[in-house]
């Protein structure tokens, strides 16, 4: 064996380099890397098949990576001693027996830490699962599995937690019950990975975002910078002399296009130009318009701008823009 | 592996089958003893010649519920997904496979032997000539037990490697009873001795034999390691698999 290096002091996250897998001749991998760092709650994002559970997967050493490490406080999770006291997780394919009670459930988990039931009730407070913590957990809404799942996942008090689509069949007042639940243990300084296909659902959680796309990061960073790059300086122009507008935007640098963000009759999108200036532009030429607005991006429009090129069974051959 | 222990005691205790399990199995090893003990004609005064081997009759039986109880150990949690909350709780594999199967020894053994003397009590209430309290009695019933744990730890190896519920019963019960079945149906004595000889259940049985050892197809103790064999190599087998293998 080689000499390993000096330990690195306390590296808390995870820290994920160039995995790759393969599943037959499928690559589920390809160079997947990025870092999940102490309070920010991290978004993992990408369509189904981008390699989201896999990763999540390789992390927890419940499946091995053909190449490339992916590590748990500096270490791969398979060489924890107490894991759940270092990485807490969720996943969606590990579903508690339908005949043990959630109670139970969550009481060999703690004694396979060393931990005592006066944990497990703490953390059934926590989720708010109490009134049904000794009912069959066969019986939970799906609802109510998640928050056993939480529960599992905040049992060892671990500094990062890894969830994996964690809003899947909750209802609204889940959803924001997690919500808060995710931004207050980031907000404690842990480190939070959460998962989904949809964007919409990162919209108020994640500070940052870790884009996937065929196995691979196809873009990793804050929620603000993706924004800000994804906005651009487009302008929406309502005018029902396009034509006329058109001409003398172009003429003054800008770029005009039919279509954009809002398409409807009369409408034009600008790029290249404030929307002050296209203003006053129109209104020294005597074109009359009904609306100029600067259009602001949301993280849908992010998502699709990048997943684009990667999403593996495409809706239509065209993707509208 | 004292947590791991722990976490599979909890797991054990927290469902209802298994508890359900083992009373059945209890039971119909008594029940099929009982029977076999009052169909059996006796004309001479040692009942045939071993009264002992007649009262373990319900053993054949009392195999299987252990049997479906170890596949479930290992195999219900695929079927749930659970095994990868298991295995998230005990990253070491190995570790995990060796908790399981030494849960699944303690339990099976308790059981094991209050079915194993259920079943000579009632052999002793029900043959005119019960069995004799002595040396080969003694290794017939401690074997019996002892063959009860290993054929658990040979479901437990098979549906590690298998996965799959349905599967590892139908390939665990096949493996025990094919054997004997095979036997009986070749007609050439050298194979019929030598399928009695490899099979976990015939080589294993041997141990309950107080009489006639000279003819009995293998010895009692090299039978029951013939079992432990088999099991050794499920456990093997399926440990190494579990270690390899994606969850």
């Amino acid at each position: 064996m080689k000499p390993t290096a000096i330990r690195e002091p306390a590296a808390t996250g995870i820290v994920v380099a160039g995995l790759r897998k393969r599943y037959g001749t499928t690559p589920a991998l390809d160079g997947m890397s990025f870092t999940v760092r102490p309070g920010l709650v991290t978004g993992l994002v990408g369509p189904n098949g981008a390699g989201k559970s896999t990763t999540m997967r390789v992390i927890l050493g419940l499946d091995a990576a053909d190449a490339g490490t992916a590590l748990v406080d500096g270490r791969p999770y398979r060489s924890l001693r107490r894991p759940l006291n270092h990485l807490g997780s969720l996943l969606d394919a590990a579903a508690p027996h339908p005949g043990r009670s959630g109670r139970d459930h969550l009481l060999w988990l703690a004694h396979a830490q060393g931990l005592t039931a006066r944990r497990v009730d703490q953390v059934i407070d926590q989720v708010g699962l109490t009134p049904a913590a000794r009912r069959k957990a066969g019986g939970y809404s799906l609802g109510m599995r998640q928050r056993l799942g939480i529960a599992a996942a905040l049992l060892g008090d671990p500094p990062t937690l890894m969830l994996d689509e964690p809003f899947n069949g909750m209802d609204p007042d889940g959803i924001i019950w997690t919500r808060r639940l995710l931004r207050s243990l980031a907000a404690q300084g842990r480190a939070v990975l959460v998962s989904s296909h949809l964007m919409g659902e990162m919209q108020d959680i994640a500070d940052h975002l870790v884009v996937v796309g065929r196995g691979r990061a196809v873009a990793d960073a804050a929620v603000t910078e993706l924004l800000a790059a994804a906005s651009g300086d487009r302008v929406v122009l309502r005018t029902p002399a396009a034509a006329h507008a058109t001409r003398i935007l172009t003429r003054a640098g800008a770029t005009v296009t039919a279509t954009g963000p809002h398409t409807g009759p009369d409408t034009v999108t600008v790029s290249g130009l404030p929307a002050e200036r296209i203003v006053t532009l129109l209104g020294g030429n005597a074109v009359p318009f009904t609306e100029v607005t600067a259009h602001r991006a949301t993280l849908e429009d992010v998502y699709l701008e990048l997943t684009r090129e990667t999403v593996e069974f495409p809706t239509s051959p065209q993707a509208p823009r | 592996m004292r947590s791991a222990l722990h976490a599979e005691w909890t797991k054990i205790r927290t469902v209802s089958a298994p508890l359900r399990l083992l009373l059945g199995g209890v039971a119909a090893t008594v029940a099929l003893s009982a029977a076999a003990a009052s169909v059996a004609t006796c004309t001479s005064p040692t009942c045939g010649g071993d009264p002992t081997r007649l009262s373990l009759t319900g053993v054949i039986l009392g195999q299987a519920f252990v049997a479906v109880l170890a596949v479930q150990v290992i195999a219900g949690e695929y079927g749930t997904g659970m095994i990868r909350t298991t295995l998230l709780a005990t990253p070491r594999r190995t570790v995990t496979l060796a908790a399981k199967a030494v849960t699944l020894t303690g339990v099976v053994t308790a059981a094991g032997t209050v079915a194993v003397l259920g079943s000579l009590l009632a052999g002793r209430f029900i043959l005119p000539a019960p069995s004799p309290v002595d040396g080969p009695a003694l290794r017939a019933t401690v074997g019996s037990i002892l063959y009860l744990t290993l054929i658990a730890l040979l479901g437990l190896g098979l549906a590690t490697i298998l996965r799959d519920s349905a599967t590892s019963i139908g390939t665990v019960l096949g493996v025990l009873y094919l054997f004997p079945v095979l036997a009986q149906v070749i007609g050439d004595p050298q194979a019929q001795r030598l399928l009695q000889r490899a099979g976990p259940m015939s080589a294993g049985l041997a141990v309950q034999a107080t009489t006639g050892l000279d003819d009995l197809p293998i010895g009692p103790w090299t039978g029951l390691a013939v079992t432990a064999g088999w099991a050794a190599a499920a456990l093997f087998t399926g440990g190494l698999l579990l270690h390899i293998r994606d969850a």
